[in-house]
């Protein structure tokens, strides 16, 4: 069964998309769309492959068959560290920081993709007079004042709170300012007033900039997202506004045929 | 006591000097995570470079220039030609295959130099300076050997720690795939590791030449300090490599000063097992341990 609702612009969408490894069946033709401007939630149950999903839109996994589309256009070939420039940004699971490195470098690092001189000639400039060093540097600590983590900007990642670490992670994937931002599970391990703000935080992004969300947190996805995807092995079982697929008969099934183990799957039941 | 003192500073810019490879074989290991054991195979060859820079102008220097360029050169060659296609199949299959370099180079270098030791004369006077009424081991060549080694270390730290590239060198090392998501070229970056750590090796190949003679072989045994070095410190640590290769030369110079320098590379490798058995993961590195 597939659906196909009425997208007037998907800014990023995977058509047909299907993926096996070793004989197993991770993603089965599966189309979504993201609406430019939306805050578009991905979610199912563990296993569902809302992960393989992220990894074939940034090239990670190469699909069996079926294609990415990313305005308008066929992407192929996509090299990972293209996808900023092409204003694709992606946080993983966890954190993703860089423990060596500060929360600014880590920061500032996300800004590679924008950074136009050659290698020779960067390794060769002096730092007084590195004006693009100046300026990628503003512009980590602007997204770290927009993410309020900029008094944080010297620490290392392992001296702070999780929570705080989730947020650099989250000024790292904006400092590109990216068209899209692939979250996956923003919300994992951070407490109920944090995740309030994120969603506050997410909401506040679009329509300028288009989100997908993948996130166990149902509190979070139903709060904020225009629309919602619903994967169950491998296949698309569902979509629409949160309030179709909170009622929707096979996301019910879905989620209570899982052995479930998680608190917040109860929330769509 | 004064030995003891004597030996110490005689041991200052050969320790200085194994710093230097230490920091190539460590820039190698952070890019292709590949211990280099050609490194000083490339370092002896861009050597006979400078030399034959030196001994057609005149010009110490230049030779030292050449042979920089020429490090860089060679590094990338290498990288390109040998590393990357042999560890698309297998990444010990890649360090093995820098030994067949290391061969490569030092049956090379007999062919168009002879494989005859060549003396490398110093650019300026390598007798110890005197002072409070004696001659210590420490000469004007020693003095230029640590200027050039203290310049070329903080070169690379400002270019690691206030540059982009060298931001996005460190975070290629840490964890390549988050590196290229944030948008960093990290091919690119292992190229630029090794196109460095080929120069650092040239200018140590270049100031210790000086100390012994120059033959295809004759930097073979550094190669055994630097590696302790490296690998005391970490082999991922630039700070260590520094530190554990000054060290390194420091002890070599009592050992050998108290006893016989023959027992030198044995005791770098007593200090090498000792390492691995009781702290693998190295001094300064940022991993918890490491699969020896």
């Amino acid at each position: 069964m597939k659906y196909h609702l009425p997208l007037t612009h998907p800014l990023l969408q995977t058509v047909d998309i299907s993926v096996s490894f070793g004989g197993l069946q991770i993603l089965d033709d599966v189309s979504i769309g993201i609406p430019e401007g939306s805050v578009t939630g991905l979610i199912g149950p563990n296993g569902a492959g809302k992960t393989t999903v992220f990894n074939v839109m940034t090239g990670f996994v190469k699909p069996d068959s079926g294609k990415v589309k990313y305005e308008g256009n066929r992407l192929r070939h996509v090299k990972t560290h293209h996808l900023t420039k092409m204003g694709i940004s992606r946080t993983l699971q966890g954190v993703g920081l860089f423990p060596s490195l500060t929360a600014r470098e880590n920061v500032m690092l996300g800004a590679s993709g924008h950074v136009r001189s050659g290698i020779v000639a960067d390794a060769l400039a002096m730092p007084w007079t590195d004006a693009e060093q100046r300026h990628v540097r503003e512009k980590a600590e602007a997204a770290m004042a927009e993410l309020g983590v900029l008094s944080e900007a010297d620490r290392l990642p392992g001296e702070m709170p999780y929570p705080v670490q989730k947020r650099v992670a989250l000024a790292r994937a904006l400092v590109s300012d990216p068209k899209v931002l692939l979250l996956d599970e923003p919300a994992g391990g951070i407490g109920a007033a944090d995740m309030q703000e994120l969603g506050r935080l997410i909401r506040s992004w679009v329509p300028e900039r288009t989100v997908l969300l993948v996130e166990h947190h149902m509190e979070l996805v139903m709060e904020v997202c225009d629309l919602i995807w619903v994967l169950d092995a491998g296949k698309v079982i569902a979509a629409g506004s949160p309030e179709e697929v909170r009622n929707d008969p096979a996301v019910l099934a879905a989620y209570l045929g899982e052995d479930d183990h998680e608190d917040d799957h109860e929330a769509v039941i | 006591m004064i030995d003891f003192i004597d030996y110490l500073l005689g041991g200052i810019s050969s320790g200085a000097i194994i710093a230097l490879m230490a920091l190539a074989l460590v820039l190698v290991w952070r890019s292709t995570r590949v211990v280099n054991f050609a490194q000083l195979g490339q370092a002896m060859f861009t050597t006979y470079i400078a030399l034959t820079v030196r001994e057609l102008t005149g010009s110490w220097f230049l030779g030292l220039i050449i042979a920089m360029a020429a490090g860089l050169i060679v590094g990338v060659i290498v990288h390109f030609l040998v590393i990357r296609p042999v560890k698309r199949l297998d990444t010990s299959g890649a360090i093995i295959a820098t030994f067949g370099v290391l061969i490569a180079l030092e049956a090379l270098a007999a062919m168009v130099w002879g494989g005859d030791p060549e003396a490398f004369p110093p650019p300026i006077n390598n007798s110890g300076y005197e002072a409070f009424g004696r001659i210590w081991p420490f000469s004007p060549y020693d003095l230029l050997v640590l200027a050039s080694v203290v310049v070329l270390v903080l070169a690379l730290s400002v270019v690691f720690t206030r540059t982009n590239v060298g931001l996005a060198m460190r975070a290629s090392a840490f964890n390549p795939e988050v590196a290229r998501l944030s948008g960093v070229r990290v091919n690119r970056m292992l190229v630029l590791g090794w196109a460095i750590a080929g120069l650092v090796g040239a200018v140590a190949g270049v100031l210790v030449a000086p100390l012994s003679t120059l033959s295809p072989t004759s930097f073979d045994i550094f190669l055994v300090f630097a590696f302790t070095a490296a690998v005391i410190g970490g082999l991922d640590s630039l700070v260590g490599a520094v530190a554990f290769g000054i060290g390194t030369g420091l002890v070599i110079a009592l050992v050998s000063g108290y006893s016989d320098s023959s027992n030198a590379p044995l005791v770098a490798l007593v200090l090498l097992v000792l390492n691995l058995l009781f702290k693998p993961e190295g001094v300064f590195s940022h991993h918890k341990a490491r699969a020896v």
